[in-house]
């Protein structure tokens, strides 16, 4: 038993899920200042669930675990309320991993981001526990450090996200470091930037993705807000509200459920997920929009794939 | 919600908010059996936008005009089938007639058309929403879009998970049905843009 694990040890090594998972830690700390202790009771059940989940799994199919699991398990745990009821979180990330993954056969397989998808299926499925039950963040020293959740008679119904569709304005500044209501880990603007632009100067996401779908958003958004139609959000502000900075570099740039093998598709598939991210917003009923945007472009991902090899083809067939 | 632009929003909702496949779950069979390859998907995609525009139309004449005068819209069902089966079996014969390659390309699809539940759906919600003549081409015309959206999506999927390595338990049918409902769920982001009947 003990040399079979030295022979293969239990979790594959893979650099660019690592670079990931380091790049979130500042955003997992941050959760913590900002909602106390709590969220990382929440990063603990959730991440023990989706190893095991993935674990079940891959005994079956004689796999290793991937750490690509870590990613997942973690943006969905930060993607979640503070107030998240644990059970709802776990459900969350066993159907992600289960039916967003390993019915695929693991990991690389994946047609759809498993942790959006996880996200989508406890939203869809008890919405009122989800989106009607943020509080309001703690500020100065020491912070949600020495708490285990904010006061909960700082229990506000909304988020920045809906409360500016609301016609409220909000200092930029709270949007921008974070001191917002809103889910663990997508309050905080400023650091999802910085982290998210390292992963981009690193090149473990891709930057005509992320650089598309903000291109994608802001100018149907722009478009809207001055058109003037009722209950549109100021498109600079949208930009900073709810999970889309967050989102829009971390689960858009999967680079397994996004658009793969051709740099023009990157650019459709990035386009498509901020367009779809402003007509939702716009005018569906969920103020969250991003995570539906994404998996419909995750969708016609393969479809967009395949379309440009075939274009691509058949120039090089023209030219010889 | 009754304006003049009442039968664009319903041309968008038949796509979007209420896609016949996605939301309605109609059309299933040939989406799970023809959806293994993208050009046929393409075919059968096109002839069913086309079947469902048109047939609905004519549905909508002879409910109108011959049905519901006579009073016999009990026998709709009836009439609707007949109406379809006659019609796809007319383009069949004008097809082969004028387009050799077309036909032979359209292959089985046609005649498959005939059973397809979602063009007879189609037909029974105009009934039920009580669409106008334009309208009701709207709708036919966006469900079968919607249709071919979701066909032409889950095309290109089952091509990528050619590399995937899907349990034995799950092949085919199974995983197929997994994934459309991932679809599905997607697809309930557009939920609430637009409402109609």
């Amino acid at each position: 038993m003990a040399d079979k694990a030295k022979k293969r040890p239990l979790v594959m090594k893979q650099k660019i899920m690592a670079q990931v998972v380091y790049a979130l830690i500042p955003l997992v700390v941050a959760s913590i200042y900002f909602f106390g202790w709590r969220s990382l009771a929440v990063l603990a059940v959730v991440n023990l669930a989706g190893f095991l989940s993935e674990y079940v799994f891959a005994r079956v199919y004689k796999q290793q675990v991937s750490s690509a699991v870590f990613v997942t398990t973690t943006l969905f745990a930060l993607s979640m309320p503070p107030t998240v009821p644990l059970w709802i979180a776990a459900v969350g990330i066993v159907f992600g991993v289960v039916f967003g993954k390993m019915v695929f056969g693991g990991f690389g397989r994946n047609i759809f981001n498993p942790a959006l998808s996880g996200r989508a299926f406890v939203y869809v499925s008890f919405g009122y526990p989800l989106t009607s039950s943020f509080i309001e963040p703690v500020s100065g020293f020491p912070g949600g450090f020495a708490r285990w959740l904010p006061e909960l008679d700082s229990l506000t119904k909304a988020t920045p996200l809906i409360r500016l569709s609301g016609g409220q304005d909000l200092p930029f500044m709270d949007l921008f470091l974070g001191s917002t209501s809103g889910s663990l880990g997508e309050t905080s603007a400023l650091l999802i930037i910085i982290t998210g632009v390292i992963l981009l100067i690193l090149k473990t996401a891709s930057y005509r993705i992320v650089l598309a779908c903000f291109i994608g958003y802001l100018v149907p958004q722009t478009a809207f807000f001055f058109i003037g139609l009722s209950g549109v959000l100021h498109p600079f502000y949208g930009l900073f509200a709810g999970s889309l900075l967050f989102a829009f570099f971390y689960m858009a740039t999967d680079p397994i459920s996004s658009s793969q093998t051709t740099n023009k598709g990157r650019w459709v598939y990035g386009l498509l997920v901020g367009v779809l991210t402003s007509l939702i917003r716009t005018f569906s009923s969920w103020p969250e929009a991003v995570t539906f945007a994404i998996l419909l472009a995750n969708m016609f991902a393969p479809l967009l794939d395949y379309a440009f090899k075939q274009a691509a083809a058949k120039k090089k067939a023209a030219a010889t | 919600m009754n304006g003049p632009l009442f039968p664009l929003a319903v041309f968008f909702a038949a796509i979007f908010t209420s896609n016949i496949l996605l939301t309605n779950f109609l059309g299933m069979c040939s989406f799970l059996s023809v959806s293994r390859e993208i050009k046929t998907s393409a075919g059968l995609g096109t002839a069913v936008t086309f079947v469902m525009a048109t047939t609905t139309v004519l549905n909508w004449l002879v409910y109108h005009y011959i049905l519901l005068p006579l009073e016999l819209d009990y026998l709709r069902f009836i009439v609707f089938i007949v109406v379809i089966a006659a019609f796809v079996q007319l383009v069949e014969m004008v097809i082969e007639r004028v387009s050799e390659g077309l036909y032979a390309a359209l292959g089985i699809f046609l005649p498959l058309i005939t059973v397809n539940c979602a063009i007879l759906g189609v037909s029974l919600f105009m009934v039920i929403r009580d669409y106008d003549l334009l309208s009701s081409f709207t709708f036919g015309l966006g469900s079968g879009l919607g249709w071919f959206l979701a066909i032409m999506a889950m095309a290109g999927i089952r091509q990528k998970l050619a590399k995937a390595r899907v349990p034995k338990g799950l092949e085919g049918a199974g995983i197929t049905l997994i994934i459309t409902g991932m679809m599905a769920l997607a697809f309930m982001g557009f939920s609430g843009m637009i409402n109609i009947g």
